[in-house]
């Protein structure tokens, strides 16, 4: 047996034990976790980073963080049921225990994002690491000239957060507008999808036609499937989102250890989980695989 | 500080150093091949007949293995959620004989895992950790006349073999210790002082050996940073790439991890493990998207890596030109084979 | 795993427990007794300091938590702990007990090609000396049985002819029914690198496997056509005078028999039974003809067919025909899947030989033999792995021992095998790790990894290497030779060895092949290559050099039987079945090696994506694939690596079994099951 010391956990890889509080399912594959770490202390986290999540004997996964610092000293979690980790994290109960290490990375760059009209726009997934940006803008809406939020996702089965997107679409200082590629018919206890159907980039040209972008006046965020990437700029650039640090974008790599050693999220000669997650374009755009 | 040693000295020397620390020395196995082996105490050494290998070919397994081994202990997870971190050693490790190579893995190395936030793990076996450089006449002959080129630091001691002279025997050898620290100093301090004449002769010596190799590797990185080579030339390298993994598990500079989890009923051992990059799965996520999903994208990865990726973020090129991975690899595509082969196509 | 001793202070050098390529490595050990990595020998003839994926991590399962260290006994209908002496007592005397009431061949012994020649030999020696029967097999029967008979018949010698390093001094190699780069990489990386010095490539196989991307000329014939193709390419050889008249005339025999039965064969007949283009059948056979010295190299893609012995012999025919044999870089080369599954069967862990090949049914060999063991031992051989199944299934066999060898996922048609195994008396397993066959036992005993046990094993080359202790075993668990050892003592056999060295002192008495080879001759590190009969000869890298082994060269003419299922419109897709690069079998020791599993996590199926077209199937979609004999689900791999009309499935993983699907039809002479070919259903889940 391996022979180990009895002092307190001191490695950069030592989790930090942190309890369940509250599941939530988001869709058939997805559920909002809702935690809090066992010493009381805030994650201390901002918008756009990402823990890894620790279940022993399944090892680690990263996650981004789903909520705003600004909502209090619990942190969320959404995670689609894909792999063995993701799956067993599916099963817990309000209760049960798990590790963090984190938070990780590079957050959404708050202070160029002041004063400027934003563009957040999620696709699938990237809805979850967006939300912890949207939630801090609602909750900080002097700090923004206007947030227009656009999501996009397969179909209405896999819209997340469906709740929030209506509210958001009611909040005085957002405005939200959501689309699914495919309306599936009937949901044994959901109401009928009503909203819009189509790609993300359709919705542009209605939501952009009257708004001029200049690269003082606005910025535009983009977290979602790899494929999402290049159709959605392509349109933005035509919409005037043309200068240097004025499309920010979130990507996501397989972080094993979350802090630049593991060397499996690195693009090039940058390190996704310490270079980024979030990246202006300009950085990763000419970096093979990146995008 | 620059002493002078004889054969008896320098077992003496290994003795002492013993008796702080775990010391690794040069030592042919039973297949013929270099590895560093605990030393066994001149006095063992002398009634087994193990005889520490101090000239011969390159170490076989990467120095930098000591420090970050094929498989590493992280932490340990015990069922009732506390957490444990490995022992710190009960002794330092002292590498000796390591090539200029080596040292400047190493010195890659350290200088990777130290980068903030600081790799405990790494730094519990690095952290006072002895380096001892081997040069001068002890090389294999592949160089003409088994001279090794001086590492000139990156180490705590540099043992500098003398031309052997011809009615010496081989315990007659004479070393040269250039010391580049206390800690060097603390060791050797009690020896008789070496002659500088003879060093700036080895020193000169060294210099003048040729760089052929870094020359070609430098070439081959400024076509692949100015983008002159097809992705047909990395379809044709990957074709004869059999996925085995060896290029990464030799290469002393290359830190790759994966982490596993073992449990048991007194809790989960997670610990990391080498891995590899020209592995499909390296970064293939949950979802089926995998940035690196072609054989095309991973056998450029690897050579990029080190001439393209690691100039850009760490200022040099990090294949040290050990030679392990051309070696180890079963058909013939390791760093030094691919370099000629882009080098030659496409100079203009 | 050391957190306070460094972790690389032992090292151990070793054979690779996987492939028959017989790799040596360093087994790197801390001071607490666990390993921590390996580390190819640098020096080694075969290894040269190069490993492949799974040798770099042939570490990695031998620790791992579901490793078995207490023997355990079947109570209320379930495993469990108990101690060494309960489980071998139960062992012997349900065994006995069986024998004594319904005859000792009604008892089963599954050798294992994974297991040492000393191990081998005491199982063999337990069967015939300890309960009288020759009822021992081992997984030869799945791989390379058809080989055995098919080059003893024409050769005398069912091995390889040549050495591994003859890829490094031929003019052309000739692949077969062999993924090489995956299945012997090692071996494939030496075939890769002979291609940079101008030797030439020539692959047969119906997937486009990565030798093919570098061939000369890829004939991807259909699968099971393979007598038909050679026989094509010898009567082409004759059209076209490209047969080595002088060999044929001073070393073979029978070869106007064989020419009289090559006439059929034109190009125009064999391009319809293999789906080759006739100019492809002429090329290819001007190729392999035109070289000075070729290598045949083959696997199961010859041999795991209903008719895999006529395969061999089809192949040994074109080799003599064009007198490529008893040369450097000529012979006919098979290459033998496990560590040990050569020396399994040199050990005579067969049902119708001892030890180096001498016949049960030779009254000398017996008399030998008994009276070495002090014995009376049983003159009919018995009877075949594949046969005892269906002898189990039907009431006949009732006991087993099995060791180190998981039929659950190995043998074809599992349903049957399930159901011959629940049908048992009583099982015993020998393993280290609970495999789906150990599920069903009654006594399960817990054994040592190769890194914890000394030994020889024999590589395809037929070069013997030492094994050796790295680790003690986990818990309890005992190497497998002491067990059986013990097997041997209650049995009333004198088995009070005390290293597996004694037991090899006996082997080369009783062995010729094996007469000059000791462990202290093993010791140097590089083996020795039988046949090696007196402890001077340095041992034979290159086989039948003046004679062949029985003599004359033997023609041995053959005709075209097609598969004995194949696509219909009930089933109308091809189900080739293999492994893939980075697991084992059954995938009971590289499953639980973490880089492998992640490699290939899950079951999966290859299918052409024109198929898949048709079937509206997508990349990674879940599929049901059926067969007359069972049904799986699993996900499609689409890849033009398998022909249209053809799904590959690799049958390692427990949850998407291939052999659920395969066939059962056996080889009428060597008893070898048709995993290459049988009829299957592919629909969308």
């Amino acid at each position: 047996m391996q022979s180990f010391s009895n002092k307190p956990a001191q490695s950069i890889y030592s989790p930090r034990g942190c309890t369940l509080l509250h599941v939530e399912e988001l869709t058939p594959q997805e559920k909002l976790f809702r935690f809090v770490l066992d010493d009381g202390s805030a994650l201390g986290h901002q918008p756009g980073q990402f823990v890894q999540l620790s279940i022993a004997g399944l090892t680690e996964a990263p996650i981004s963080i789903a909520g705003s610092p600004t909502r209090g000293p619990q942190f969320e979690l959404a995670v689609r049921n894909v792999g063995t980790l993701t799956g067993a994290l599916h099963q817990l109960q309000v209760g049960a225990k798990v590790g963090i290490r984190g938070p990780f990375g590079r957050p959404f760059d708050l202070a160029a994002l002041q004063g400027k009209h934003l563009v957040l726009i999620a696709g699938g997934c990237g809805l979850a690491p967006l939300r912890s940006l949207i939630q801090y803008c609602e909750d900080r809406p002097q700090e923004f000239a206007s947030v227009q939020i656009i999501y996009g996702a397969r179909t209405s089965h896999c819209l997340l957060f469906k709740e929030e997107l209506k509210a958001w679409q009611n909040s005085p200082h957002l405005s939200c507008c959501y689309t699914v590629d495919q309306a599936v018919p009937d949901c044994d206890h959901d109401t009928p999808y009503d909203g819009e159907q189509g790609l993300i980039t359709d919705l542009f040209e209605h939501l952009f036609e009257r708004c001029i972008f200049t690269a003082e006046n606005s910025c535009a965020v983009i977290v979602g499937p790899p494929a999402m990437y290049r159709p959605v700029i392509e349109e933005l650039r035509r919409y005037g989102f043309t200068a240097p640090r004025q499309i920010m974008l979130s990507l996501e790599r397989k972080m094993r250890c979350g802090i630049g050693k593991c060397g499996h999220c690195t693009i090039e000669h940058l390190y996704c989980c310490t270079d980024g997650p979030v990246f202006w374009l300009e950085e990763v755009e000419t970096l093979r695989g990146a995008l | 500080m620059l002493k002078q040693l004889t054969q008896q000295d320098l077992f003496e020397l290994f003795d002492r150093l013993a008796e702080q620390y775990h010391l690794l020395m040069p030592t042919l196995l039973t297949d013929g091949s270099r590895e560093l082996m605990p030393w066994p105490g001149s006095k063992a050494a002398a009634i087994d007949g193990i005889i520490p290998s101090m000239a011969g070919e390159p170490i076989q397994r990467k120095p930098t293995s000591h420090f970050f081994p094929q498989t590493d202990p992280l932490v340990f997870l015990k069922p009732d959620g506390t957490v444990s971190v490995p022992q710190p050693p009960d002794k330092p490790l002292a590498l000796c004989g390591l090539n200029r190579e080596d040292l400047a893995a190493v010195a890659f190395v350290d200088r990777f895992f130290s980068a903030e936030p600081a790799d405990d793990v790494y730094l519990a076996k690095r952290s006072g950790a002895l380096l001892i450089g081997l040069s001068g006449h002890c090389g294999d002959g592949s160089h003409g006349d088994h001279f090794l080129p001086l590492a000139q630091g990156l180490c705590d001691i540099e043992l500098i073999a003398e031309e052997p002279n011809e009615e010496k025997k081989e315990q007659e050898k004479q070393w040269l210790a250039v010391v580049y620290n206390a800690v060097g100093e603390q060791w050797l301090s009690g020896f008789a002082a070496g002659s500088p004449q003879r060093l700036e002769l080895l020193r000169h010596k060294s210099v003048t050996m040729g760089h052929q190799q870094q020359e070609l590797l430098q070439q081959a990185s400024r076509l692949l940073q100015a983008d002159q080579v097809p992705d047909s030339f990395w379809q044709e390298i990957s074709s004869r790439c059999i996925r085995c993994g060896g290029c990464n598990f030799v290469c002393p500079t290359c830190t790759c991890f994966c982490v596993q989890d073992r449990t048991t009923t007194a809790g989960t051992q997670r610990s990391r493990i080498w891995d590899s990059c020209q592995l499909d799965a390296f970064m293939r996520e949950a979802s089926g998207h995998n940035p690196l999903g072609t054989e095309l994208l991973r056998t450029r990865r690897r050579i990029h890596h080190k001439l393209v990726d690691d100039p850009k973020r760490w200022g040099e090129i990090s294949c040290v030109l050990c030679g392990r991975c051309d070696r180890a690899c079963p058909t013939g595509i390791g760093m030094v084979a691919v370099c000629e082969e882009l080098v030659r196509r496409f100079t203009s | 795993m050391n957190g306070n001793k460094p972790s690389e202070m032992n090292a151990t050098l070793t054979t690779c427990p996987y492939c028959g390529t017989g790799c040596n490595f360093y087994l790197l050990s801390g001071s607490d007794g666990r390993l921590s990595g390996v580390e190819p020998a640098a020096k080694h003839i075969v290894s040269k300091g190069r490993l492949c994926m799974k040798g770099w991590n042939a570490h990695a399962f031998v620790h791992h938590p579901d490793r078995l260290s207490t023997p355990q006994l079947k109570r209320d209908g379930a495993l469990q702990d108990c101690d060494w002496d309960t489980a071998l007592a139960t062992v012997h005397q349900r065994l006995q007990a069986i024998a004594d009431r319904h005859g000792p061949d009604s008892l089963m012994f599954f050798s294992s090609a994974k297991v040492s020649n000393e191990e081998n030999y005491l199982m063999m020696k337990l069967a015939r000396a300890g309960f009288s029967t020759n009822n021992v097999d081992h997984c030869a029967r799945l791989c390379h049985s058809s080989t055995v008979v098919g080059l003893a018949e024409t050769l005398g010698s069912g091995a390889m002819t040549n050495t591994l390093d003859c890829f490094d001094h031929t003019d052309l190699v000739f692949v077969i029914g062999s993924n090489t780069t995956e299945q012997h990489p090692l071996i494939g990386g030496r075939i890769l690198q002979a291609l940079r010095h101008d030797t030439k490539l020539l692959v047969a196989d119906s997937r486009k496997i990565r030798l093919a991307q570098h061939a000369n000329i890829h004939l991807r014939h259909h699968n099971g056509s393979d007598v038909a193709l050679i026989n094509g390419m010898m009567r082409q050889i004759l059209v076209d005078g490209l047969e080595d008249r002088d060999f044929i005339a001073r070393r073979t025999e029978n070869f106007d028999a064989l020419r009289d039965s090559l006439e059929p064969f034109t190009p125009e007949y064999v391009a319809a039974i293999t789906g080759l283009e006739p100019q492809q059948i002429i090329d290819a056979t001007r190729l392999y003809a035109g070289a000075d010295n070729a290598m045949i190299v083959f696997a199961m893609g010859i041999t795991q067919h209903s008719h895999g012995v006529d395969n061999v012999r089809a192949l040994s025919n074109l080799a003599l025909m064009t007198g490529n044999l008893g040369r450097p870089g000529t012979g006919i080369n098979p290459l033998r899947g496990q560590n040990n599954v050569q020396g399994a069967c040199d050990m005579g862990a067969l049902p119708n030989v001892y030890t180096g090949y001498q016949q049960v049914a030779d009254p000398q060999a017996r008399l030998k033999f008994s009276t070495a063991w002090g014995k009376e031992l049983p003159e009919t051989p018995g009877l075949m792995a594949t046969h005892a199944i269906e002898a189990a299934a039907a009431g006949s066999v009732r006991g087993m021992l099995i060791m180190g060898e998981n039929p659950m996922l190995s043998e074809p048609n599992q349903t049957l095998v399930r159901k011959a195994l629940e049908n048992l008396d009583f099982l015993a397993v020998i393993d280290i790790f609970p495999t789906e066959t150990a599920q069903l036992a009654d006594v399960v005993l817990p054994a040592a990894c190769y890194a914890e046990r000394d030994g020889t094993y024999t590589s395809t080359e037929r070069r013997v290497q030492r094994g050796r202790q790295a680790v003690e075993t986990p818990g309890d668990a005992r190497a497998d030779w002491r067990i059986l050892c013990d097997l041997l003592q209650r049995c009333g056999i004198k088995a009070n060895y005390e290293s597996p060295a004694q037991i090899m002192d006996e082997i080369t008495t009783l062995t010729p092949s094996y007469g000059g080879i000791s462990y202290q001759r093993l010791e140097g590190g590089h083996g020795l290559q039988w046949p090696c009969p007196d402890a001077d000869h340095p041992g034979t890298p290159i086989l039948h050099q003046e004679q062949c082994t029985r003599g004359k060269g033997r023609f041995s003419p053959t005709r075209y039987r097609p598969p004995k299922e194949l696509p219909d419109e009930k089933y109308p897709l091809l189900l080739n079945t293999g492994r893939t690069a980075v697991h084992w079998h059954t995938g009971t020791m590289t499953r639980r090696s973490h880089l492998l599993h992640r490699e290939e996590p899950h079951a999966f199926a290859e299918v052409n994506p024109q198929d898949a077209g048709q079937l509206q199937i997508c990349d990674r979609q879940l599929i049901r694939v059926s067969s007359r004999r069972g049904s799986i689900q699993l996900k499609a791999r689409l890849t033009e690596r398998v022909p249209a009309g053809q799904i590959f499935i690799p049958f390692h993983f427990a949850e998407g079994a291939a052999n659920v699907l395969t066939n059962n039809a056996l080889d009428p002479e060597s008893g070898i099951p048709e995993f290459k070919v049988c009829a299957v259903r592919v629909e969308p889940c």
